[in-house]
């Protein structure tokens, strides 16, 4: 679903590449969590799967496409593919909860009446029945993020990517964000998510991807935060 | 399609200022384009009418001419002999007859608003009563009077007519307005050009959060970038209605109720000339704005 075949990424000016003869291979279904410090090219990793960035060198394939070749006006249909979840959570503070989530559809030209089933049906699953009509800045964090995973799963992607979803959470609120990815997860979707979270990272036993000053340094299965000799 | 309109009011009313000075500055840049069209169309009109200023015109004999040098309608050979004098003449650029026909042709234009005074059996002027005359153009508007001393004492020439001191500052004052007007479209396009990439560039600020939601959901560059055009297109089409709108009330109250009233001794120009005007600057004023606008949005937009 996700392949990068010896990815590098240096950025203009910045001495060591962000990213260093990246391989890594994410399968159909597939929750991985990307993991390491700030600045071992995690975000850069992200990038690249969205086509915000393009390597250097290597190559970038999502769903079967090489997309460091991609044209620039096919981006948009690709990231149609992706749904996108960030730290900050990115909702806009003069919609209501379904209107920022509903706000995806109808950008991407979805029909008035898709869009009236889709949106408290994705509210629902998330867990935000009745909160519909509620203002961002009136949601807790946790809830706000909710709307982002909502936002991001209504139009039910392929991939789901994750920047870091439970940065600005607190503990209680990250394991129900979690467990709401997880079951994003189960549907079938490809969940990629960058963390340096340790907790939740040995909590759901997933496969681990490790980078380190832009290389991979440990790929596990089932794998938790730090090492385990 | 209706988040797009929706965001174009919102566009439109959050930027009021800006889109009030771009719809003046582009109203008055295009009102200026305009009238330099129409004083173009005048100066041909003009011209056409009273020869242009390298232009001099002898006039042969007519039949009953008040002349009293001239014996009668002038001959074939008179004409050949005065076309002799003008080819050999070095001053003498090119020359053409103009027919008795084509004589009345321009009164009746000069005068077509009692159009019927020229028709029937009691005509108050026929073709025959017009004279042939020779357009002579010449090389340099200083050296006219060299060919007019040659010509005025050849037989069949009744008067030789220099339009330099009637039609001359006419002209003068149309194409200092020519000039004069295209200088200060220019100054303003540019000034609205400007403004609009300004407010492009602002608008964009003031809604880059939903513009990179957009981008990440995977909006179409096209969509994202629609609500700026539209933006854009409405105001330049409040300009282009006002430029129109004034072009008209000149055209209106300057040149039918005062111009053409008092200055009847040249033919003036009609609303055919407005309407040529008006299509230039409706198609002049969405291209010069539409187009920066469209690199620009490829510019702040980039996906």
């Amino acid at each position: 679903m996700i392949r990068f075949e010896k990815v590098s990424k240096s950025y203009p000016g910045g001495g060591a590449p962000a990213l260093d003869q990246v391989s890594i291979d994410v399968e159909k279904g597939e929750f991985v969590f990307l993991v390491g410090a700030s600045g071992s090219g995690k975000s850069t990793a992200l990038r690249l799967v969205l086509r915000e960035a393009r390597p250097t060198s290597g190559r970038v394939y999502v769903a079967g496409k090489e997309i460091n070749r991609l044209a620039g006006w096919k981006v948009p249909r690709l990231r149609r593919q992706i749904g996108t979840v960030f730290q900050d959570f990115r909702l806009l503070p003069n919609k209501t909860v379904a209107e920022n989530v509903a706000f995806a559809l109808q950008v991407t030209g979805y029909s008035p009446k898709e869009i009236r089933s889709r949106v408290p049906e994705t509210l629902e699953m998330v867990g935000l029945d009745g909160k519909a009509d509620r203002m961002p800045d009136e949601l807790s964090g946790g809830e706000q993020q909710r709307v982002a995973v909502a936002r991001a799963f209504v139009t039910r992607p392929m991939i789901l990517v994750a920047d870091e979803p439970t940065g600005n959470l607190d503990p209680g609120t990250t394991v129900g964000i979690m467990k709401l990815l997880d079951r994003i997860n189960r549907t079938g979707t490809t969940v990629l998510m960058a963390t340096h979270d340790h907790g939740i990272v040995d909590q759901m036993r997933k496969r681990v991807v490790e980078l380190e000053h832009g290389q991979v340094v440990r790929d596990q299965d089932r794998g938790v935060y730090g090492f385990q000799h | 399609m209706r988040y797009v309109l929706s965001n174009l009011g919102q566009g439109l009313r959050r930027n009021t200022s800006m889109h009030l000075a771009v719809i003046l500055t582009l109203f008055v840049s295009l009102t200026m384009v305009g009238t330099a069209l129409m004083v173009r169309s005048q100066a041909e009109k003009t011209v056409d009418q009273w020869g242009s200023e390298l232009q001099i015109t002898v006039y042969l004999c007519r039949a009953d001419d008040s002349n009293a040098r001239c014996l009668g309608e002038v001959s074939n050979e008179e004409k050949r002999a005065i076309g002799q004098v003008l080819d050999d003449s070095a001053q003498v650029d090119s020359w053409e007859l103009e027919s008795k026909a084509e004589a009345f042709e321009k009164v009746k234009e000069l005068y077509s608003d009692d159009a019927d005074r020229f028709e029937g059996e009691n005509a108050v002027l026929t073709e025959d009563d017009m004279p042939e005359s020779i357009w002579v153009t010449l090389k340099s508007p200083d050296q006219f009077e060299a060919v007019t001393s040659a010509v005025a004492g050849l037989d069949g020439v009744s008067s030789v007519r220099d339009q330099r001191q009637t039609i001359n500052p006419l002209l003068k004052i149309m194409s200092g307005m020519q000039v004069g007007s295209l200088a200060i479209a220019v100054a303003l396009i540019i000034a609205a050009l400007l403004l609009v990439a300004n407010t492009i560039r602002l608008t964009a600020f003031a809604r880059r959060k939903e513009i990179g939601i957009m981008r990440l959901v995977g909006a179409s560059g096209a969509y994202i970038a629609l609500p700026f055009l539209l933006e854009v297109l409405v105001t330049t089409l409040v300009a282009v209605g006002l430029a129109v709108g004034t072009l008209a009330g000149f055209m209106f109250f300057g040149v039918q109720r005062v111009f053409s009233q008092y200055l009847g001794f040249i033919p003036w120009i009609g609303w055919e000339d407005w309407a040529f005007a008006s299509i230039v600057v409706a198609i002049l004023g969405p291209v010069l704005s539409l187009v920066p606008t469209l690199l620009l949005t490829s510019k702040y937009l980039k996906v």
